[in-house]
């Protein structure tokens, strides 16, 4: 297997790794992190290619095998991408990316048909239920869009955030979820979208109308997704921006890193995706709310979090991706600081795994969102407390470490720089 | 840091404090001078509502409008404690759900009235329902949405009506009484091993300023910045609570209670108070100024719209004095909040 990264970055850090007996320095855990990053895009793309592929198969023939092999390249693909997350919050070079390939929750009317139950236009989005595939031509924010052709450049030009509303989401992992698997109408039930096969099919077996331009959609998608992904592991790369903002300034660096850590772990999934949803009883809260693969997206989200303290990460063929690691330095700095966050990230993970045991043994989380199931609250609040948990001693090492007064900020402070540091 | 805590307490015997020996006085103030007294309010005055609503639930009761106004206002100015009592068993959720960004309370209320959904039937039952159809928000839509006035019977808005209030009522008993019994002492009495939650007292400064930081994004990105938009896409309808007309009072309540707070952080630091008291004294004149216009309808007109502008601004002004200043000056970094994330 092709593995360019490796013959790169990776050696380079092989090379500059130090004996057990040293201390890691700030640049060899920021290097390590960065070739973490740098493997973790290049698995989402090798993987994007693969659902690309199955996606073109499907299109080509229509079947419903070829439709159970896109949305299985589609779980696949999730798997590095999720635990990829952590670089978000920190690294505005991908806050201000990601929002093409994983925008979350989405108005799903805007790109196909929906059940009756959806309602149309609100009063936050009055494209809700806009319908791409079966319009050619409509009106967006007073323009005339011709979409008599389906292109990525149409996906992301005109209806991405379409009139300025995050949940009008037309690129990326969650558009293409929703065109595999259709809208989940079991509620709080055991069940996933059930989407037919012939959505996709030619001529007379075609359901649903325009199996053609749906069709086109999920290409124009994938190729997107595919473009998206090439761009960001590049960013990565030994010359790539990211790569280098990251590497330019230690201290900076180390604290990008926990920011990462910290507001994913805390306000992003313990909040918005699990809390938030456990409150609203409500499964269209999931954030894979199509597929129903939402206990792996949160299991795989706490995994990247761990991997970024421990410095390491099992690609998607098996190799090990490892160095030195921020553990080391906190371990220099205050062992029993060490030793409370590894505990308590091992905890998350147990906490995150019981949800994705129960989940695959047949008790789905939109199940244990339904209002006054305690079983499913005590799990997902598992999960929820255990984030926060760690979240407070990702605070502790924020103390611990001399990062020179380098700032925490929360992501929404990476969007108004000048505000905090005029 | 850590040294200052045993100090500070040798301080605090000499000048024989006996009553709060060990504690720390920049905690004690802000507890007892803050804290305590903001949510003792909200328990007085929700409780004071859910009284109201036994006695007369209709909707159009001038009665009942005002005493849900009072418990608002008491509600919007904890707004910025988001951690502790606040945050067990959901309580601060269920009493404000807001942003509903995807409109979820509206949803949830329609065919909660349609359906008459016997949740409301007892308080038991109704702490289990949706946060979507709990609180102040969902009130709002009851008092002052003509598109619900009419939905379901009489019978069952006015059960829904007693059932909010009463919920309220008790989550905020609730939220004071853990502050009383367990965490004002939780905060005032940190600890290496046997608090679990705050080993020193610069973690329960971080605490406090992250409560001011915390309702300072609260202002700027969600009071204010949620109607703003962008100036191609202003959002007059993501203003908060203008169904009542309560935008521009939530912002000056809000406003209010965070220069107390950062007030009683910065007591023994004169410089620094007079710098935040006019940097507050600018925001409340701008903010005085939009009294014509209290749901921020000014956000569409260009010629309207920079003074709510200016506003925000001031806020951002007020968050930049606390991160540059009141920060490092209580030797603490910003950490993180709920709001971090998308």
């Amino acid at each position: 297997m092709k593995t360019p990264f490796l013959t790169g970055a990776a050696i380079a850090a092989l090379t500059v790794g130090t004996p057990a007996a040293f201390a890691a320095s700030k640049a060899e855990v920021l290097t390590t992190y960065a070739n973490i990053a740098e493997a973790k895009y290049e698995d989402s793309l090798i993987t994007a290619k693969t659902l690309q592929a199955a996606i073109e198969a499907l299109i080509a023939t229509p079947s419903a095998e070829a439709l159970q092999a896109a949305k299985d390249a589609w779980l696949a693909a999730r798997v590095p991408y999720q635990q990829s997350e952590v670089f978000r919050f920190g690294n505005a070079i991908v806050d201000d990316w990601e929002g093409k390939v994983n925008a979350w929750p989405l108005d799903e009317g805007l790109i196909d048909y929906v059940d009756a139950s959806y309602g149309g236009a609100t009063d936050e989005n009055a494209a809700a239920a806009l319908n791409v595939v079966a319009n050619p031509a409509f009106t967006l924010s007073g323009e005339n869009i011709d979409a008599s052709d389906i292109t990525p450049a149409l996906l992301e030009g005109a209806l991405h955030e379409a009139e300025g509303v995050e949940s009008n989401v037309a690129t990326g992992y969650h558009a293409i979820e929703f065109l595999l698997w259709g809208q989940d109408l079991n509620g709080t039930e055991h069940g996933a979208g059930n989407r037919p096969w012939t959505d996709y099919a030619a001529g007379d077996a075609c359901t649903n109308g325009n199996c053609d331009r749906r069709g086109a959609y999920l290409k124009a998608a994938a190729d997107l997704l595919v473009s998206d992904l090439e761009w960001i592991t590049a960013q990565w790369g030994s010359d790539g921006e990211a790569r280098d903002t990251l590497l330019s300034d230690e201290n900076a660096g180390i604290t990008a890193m926990l920011t990462g850590m910290g507001s994913l772990s805390y306000g992003e999934t313990a909040g918005e995706r699990m809390r938030l949803g456990l409150m609203l009883n409500d499964p269209e809260e999931e954030h894979d709310c199509f597929s129903d693969n939402t206990h792996n997206s949160h299991y795989f989200d706490g995994l990247g979090v761990q991997n970024v303290y421990l410095g390491e990460y099992v690609r998607v063929n098996g190799e090990l991706v490892s160095g030195p690691a921020l553990a080391d330095l906190v371990a220099a700095a205050d062992a029993d600081l060490n030793a409370e966050l590894t505990g308590k990230l091992a905890t998350t993970m147990l906490k995150l795994g019981r949800i994705k045991t129960a989940a695959e043994a047949g008790f789905s989380y939109d199940q244990m969102l339904e209002q006054g199931n305690a079983a499913g609250e005590a799990l997902v609040m598992g999960g929820v407390e255990a984030l926060v948990d760690q979240t407070r001693s990702i605070e502790r090492v924020v103390s611990a470490l001399d990062l020179d007064g380098v700032a925490i900020e929360g992501s929404d402070s990476l969007d108004n720089p000048t505000a905090v540091f005029e | 840091m850590r040294p200052i805590a045993p100090f500070a307490a040798a301080l605090c015997f000499g000048l024989a404090c006996a009553a709060t020996a060990g504690a720390d006085a920049l905690t004690d103030r802000v507890v007892d001078h803050h804290i305590l007294p903001t949510y003792t309010r909200l328990a007085q005055e929700t409780a004071a509502f859910a009284e109201v609503a036994q006695q007369d639930c209709a909707p159009t009761s001038p009665v009942l409008e005002e005493a849900w106004g009072r418990a608002f206002d008491a509600w919007v100015a904890a707004s910025h404690l988001r951690f502790g009592p606040s945050e067990v068993d959901n309580r601060a959720f269920a009493i404000a759900f807001w942003p509903d960004s995807r409109s979820k309370t509206p949803k949830a209320l329609r065919s909660l009235l349609l359906d008459r959904d016997p949740v409301v039937e007892t308080a038991t039952e109704f702490a289990t329902a949706s946060i979507a159809v709990r609180g102040f928000y969902t009130l709002e839509y009851l008092l002052h949405d003509p598109d619900y006035a009419d939905l379901g019977t009489a019978a069952y808005r006015c059960a829904l009506i007693r059932a909010v209030s009463g919920d309220l009522s008790a989550n905020a008993a609730a939220i004071l009484t853990d502050w009383q019994d367990d965490f004002a002492a939780a905060l005032q009495r940190p600890d290496q091993q046997a608090n679990p939650r705050y080993r020193t007292d610069t973690e329960v400064h971080q605490e406090l300023f992250k409560a001011l930081t915390t309702g300072l994004e609260i202002l700027a990105d969600m009071r204010l910045g949620r109607p703003l938009g962008t100036f191609e896409q202003p959002r007059p309808n993501r203003a908060e609570a203008y169904r009542s007309g309560r935008s521009l009072r939530h912002v000056q309540i809000q406003l209010a209670a965070l220069r107390d707070l950062a007030r009683l952080l910065t007591a023994g630091d004169p410089a620094l108070q007079a710098q935040l008291a006019g940097a507050f004294d600018k925001a409340d004149r701008h903010a005085e100024a939009l009294s014509d216009d209290p749901i921020f309808a000014g956000v569409t007109d260009p010629q309207q719209r920079f003074r709510i502008e200016a506003l925000q601004q001031d806020v951002h002004d007020i968050k930049t004095i606390a991160a540059t200043k009141i920060g490092p000056s209580l030797g603490v970094e910003a950490g993180f909040n709920a709001l971090d994330g998308d």
